[in-house]
């Protein structure tokens, strides 16, 4: 018996059945070696990889499935079972050293393990976000670069740069950047090469287009799998929850002292709700509600005000700059920077007058109290985007020449600028938190690392890049950047100053809020921004790859106008025209999607109802086994007291009490073979389809008939 | 790694390879890590034991509620000590592993929580269980009436068949539904 080592002794205690008990083991094993050899041997392999056995265990089951296949196969295929056997092992070698030099080259390994062995998974998913987020920005300069960049560079306009380098263009973005490929600006409209001629106005729709594209699948694929993993599986109550929120990865002894107390803490807590739960007054009640209304006001308003302030600065500047387009002078430039300055400025204190605010509303939740505060932020962040965008759509294109460039340059700042309040902020606000909290006020205590407030400020950071792929190319360069720095610097700043969240647990659902929110309204809000540019917008007149053209999407129209004369049977013209111009094709394509829809949310009520017939089931097989274990007790009480009065010297074999606290590992050891997903229903090939309790009828009738043979 | 690269064979290598959810660098690392408790002459033999006090001096089990468990469980010594040999040691990196599975996670969580090793959770279990990670000292534990409520939530929760104990396939399906396990139930060398 080395199926289970647990189960082993608890067997052995067993003495009259041990027999038939190993049978049933062998024959289990034998089943599970003849299910291993039918399968393919890549199957196998994961079949065996995930036996929960010892690694000798595995070891003897699969020579075995070895040896059953060779005598299977027997001797005349000898040979080319040898040849696809070496050939399939050396595929796997390969496919193990791929997965190993994918790891060997993870970035920040070393730093994610101390991180999580510190701070536990909920601050390690912030790092991973951010690491996530610079993957995206990776990749975006590798494509802009590659196919909008490099042509540009390789045949540049006879533009000179207007000024020098004078320093200040670092943080403006103007001056001696306006004139390169940093900003849309930068780019001319001529195609580059003879036969076959390289279009820089297609190359820079295309490249721009595929790259949001590819942004929106993997997104949505993301968001899709985090929420099918993280929220619709996840409807265990608090208790189980909190118990199974222990983070095995942490190896600080100081930060798991703080994980006990705090789990207790809110072990406490779950006890205390559930007990307090139906006791609140309506007047509470109504109290409480018009609290929630007022901060709700309060908070709105504010946002309100910042945009309404951001818009008008932005209008006062437009002003200021038109006035004085002809001679740029330094101090012009410089005070472009007020606006992203205020801007930032806005992203910093209204978030801390919003937790302040929240500290006054007390919410059972503390999950709603969370909740409602990345509402509020995510509302402010938007808002302030959305005014923006709206302001670079309806007043820059009317009063800036090349006003593409222009918003380029507004996002450069608002980048740069927002990097640095960034750097401050971790400075000053946890660094002096730190500071007053240990030496002048203990009250204060150190702060905590606030995962909600710095994956919105990440998602902020990113949506003004998706913004600015269109107007500025290279953007994405700078966030590479800002994000990489950013790394170390929350590295440093956590490890110096902040003292793990006192909350944990939900970390995974978290994270799927903190993907949907990148892209819903992140994402989407930038690509409707960029979408609206391109189809609706004149570009400017005298600059950029789509001067002279009414809208940027006429470039594609016109190309497909000069294809579709040199040769008319080509396919991107015919996709053009019966695909992307016809309103038949998307009506048929929502068609299909909304009839698609239909039928899984059919699908799902109907498993919803699956899953409760299922549960009722097994909930009568429990009262099942609980009937015939109590009638077993009771024949076998009976048989004893007849036996005993007959022979008192004979031994009292094993009671059945005995073996119902043994029973449910031999039960365990059935349902645990592989294949069998849900046991309590399922009667795979693997185990014999016994359920506990007959199992342990069979048992205790063989008991009972050799009792019964020594009775007699 | 040189040294101990040429001691564990290709071919014994693949063969971990191929057992566990581990990949070749782990292995090796894992493989570091466990001579380094050893003495120097004594290295040789891959089927050597090692007393569970030695494995949880390494700093990834040492301070882990649930060490001795962990030993227990994955240990396949006949004399229940909790000793550890290299395989031993490499299915516990296996399940610990962030490619491990739910079913093999939650199965060794299972053993690892089933301190009687009885093969079910039940109220002896449950009492270990939240007093582990709520700390064993007595200002640190909650009060019996608080676990006696806390016992009911868990089995309100999770006993779906009614009997009083929490057994392997109800933890596996409270398991599943709790996302936060799989990432938490993990230890990287």
């Amino acid at each position: 018996m080395s199926l289970f080592p647990g189960g082993g002794v608890a067997l052995g205690k067993l003495g009259l059945t041990e027999e038939d008990i190993m049978d049933e083991i062998e024959s289990g094993k034998r089943d599970l070696v003849k299910e291993l050899v039918a399968m393919s041997s890549r199957e196998q392999i994961q079949a065996i990889r995930v036996l929960p056995m010892c690694l000798e265990d595995k070891k003897h089951i699969r020579s075995q499935v070895h040896d059953s296949k060779l005598s299977k196969h027997g001797l005349q295929l000898t040979c080319f079972t040898d040849c696809s056997e070496q050939v399939s092992r050396s595929f796997r070698r390969c496919g193990a050293n791929v997965v190993s030099a994918r790891q060997a080259m993870k970035l920040w390994q070393g730093t994610m393990k101390e991180v999580g062995g510190k701070f536990g998974t909920s601050v390690l998913s912030y790092f991973i976000f951010l690491k996530w987020l610079l993957m995206f920005n990776v990749f975006s300069f590798l494509i802009n670069f590659g196919f909008v960049t490099v042509p540009q560079l390789i045949q540049p306009p006879n533009k000179t740069a207007a000024v020098g380098f004078r320093g200040l263009e670092l943080l403006t973005g103007a001056g001696y950047f306006n004139q390169t490929v940093l900003y849309y600006g930068g780019y001319s409209n001529g195609t580059i090469g003879n036969e076959p001629v390289y279009d820089m106005q297609l190359a820079y729709f295309f490249t721009i287009a595929a790259y949001l594209v590819l942004c929106a699948v993997s997104l949505i694929y993301s968001v899709a799998r985090s929420f099918q993993k993280n929220f619709v599986l996840s409807t265990t109550g608090s208790a189980w929850r909190l118990l199974c929120s222990w983070d095995f990865s942490i190896t600080s002894e100081k930060a798991i002292r703080q994980r006990k107390n705090n789990l207790r803490v809110q072990l406490k807590e779950s006890l205390s709700e559930r007990s307090q739960r139906a006791h609140i007054s309506t007047s509470a009640k109504l109290k409480q509600f018009g609290i929630h209304l007022g901060t709700w006001l309060i908070s709105t308003a504010l946002a309100l005000a910042s945009c309404a302030a951001i818009y008008y600065l932005g209008l006062y500047n437009l002003e200021v700059i038109k006035d004085s387009q002809d001679s740029i002078s330094l101090l012009t430039e410089a005070s472009t920077l007020l606006l992203p300055f205020v801007v930032s400025l806005i992203n910093l204190i209204i978030p801390l007058l919003y937790s302040l605010i929240n500290k006054t509303e007390k919410y059972s939740n503390p999950r709603t109290q969370i909740y409602v505060i990345i509402l509020r932020n995510v509302f402010l962040k938007m808002g302030i985007l959305g005014i923006l965008c709206y302001y670079w759509m309806y007043n820059v294109p009317t009063t800036i020449s090349c006003w593409e460039s222009f918003i380029g340059q507004d996002l450069y700042r608002l980048v740069i600028i927002d990097f640095i309040f960034s750097m401050l902020e971790s400075f000053f606000g946890e660094f002096l938190h730190n500071v007053i909290g240990t030496r002048c006020l203990p009250s204060l205590g150190v702060p905590e690392f606030d995962i909600a407030r710095n994956v919105l400020d990440l998602i902020y950071a990113q949506t003004l890049a998706w913004i600015g792929i269109y107007f500025s190319p290279l953007l994405p360069l700078i966030q590479m950047i800002k994000l990489f720095l950013m790394f170390y610097l929350k590295k440093v700043s956590l490890n110096q100053n902040c003292q793990p969240p006192r909350r944990s647990g939900r970390a995974a659902q978290m994270q799927t809020i903190f993907i949907a929110l990148l892209f819903f309204p992140s994402f989407v809000g930038a690509l409707s921004m960029v979408a609206y540019t391109v189809w609706s917008l004149k570009p400017s007149e005298h600059c950029g790859p789509f001067q002279g053209l009414n809208i940027t999407f006429e470039a594609v129209a016109l190309w497909m106008d000069r294809q579709g004369s040199v040769s008319e049977s080509m396919w991107p013209v015919w996709i053009y025209n019966n695909v992307i111009k016809s309103e038949l094709f998307f009506y048929l394509i929502s068609l299909i999607i909304l009839v698609l829809i239909f039928f899984f949310w059919q699908i799902t009520q109907g498993r919803k109802l699956l899953i409760t017939l299922l549960r009722e089931q097994i909930v009568n097989e429990g009262k099942d086994k609980a009937f015939l274990l109590d009638k077993l007790q009771k024949l076998q009480k009976e048989k004893q007291t007849t036996a005993s009065s007959q022979r008192p010297y004979r031994q009292i074999p094993q009671s059945f009490d005995r073996r119902q606290e043994i029973e449910p590992d031999y039960d365990q050891d059935f349902e645990d073979l592989p294949g069998r997903p849900l046991p309590e229903e399922d009667t795979g090939p693997v185990g014999p389809p016994f359920t506990s309790a007959l199992i342990q009828a069979m048992m205790a009738r063989r008991q009972a008939e050799e009792e019964e043979e020594e009775g007699y | 790694m040189g040294t101990t690269a040429s001691q564990l064979s290709k071919d014994l290598l693949s063969e971990y390879q191929e057992l566990t959810f581990l990949t070749k660098q782990e292995i090796l690392l894992a493989h570091t890590r466990f001579t380094e408790l050893v003495a120097k002459e004594e290295r040789s033999s891959l089927s050597l034991r090692i007393p569970m006090e030695k494995i949880l001096t390494m700093p990834e089990l040492k301070s882990n509620p649930f060490r001795k468990r962990i030993c227990y469980v994955f240990s396949t010594s006949e004399r229940k000590d909790g000793s550890l040999t290299f395989e031993d040691f490499l299915d516990l990196l296996s399940a610990f592993s962030d490619s491990a599975t739910l079913e093999i996670k939650s199965h060794y969580a299972f053993r690892i929580f089933d301190f009687d090793d009885d093969g079910t959770l039940d109220c002896g279990d449950l009492e270990n269980l939240v007093n582990c990670l709520t700390g064993e000292t007595d200002d640190t534990r909650l009060t019996p009436d608080e676990m006696r409520q806390l016992i009911n939530n868990i089995l309100e929760e999770s006993d779906i068949d009614k009997d009083g104990t929490v057994n392997l396939s109800e933890f596996q399906h409270v398991i599943s539904r709790s996302p936060d396990f799989v990432s938490s139930f993990k230890i990287v060398l």
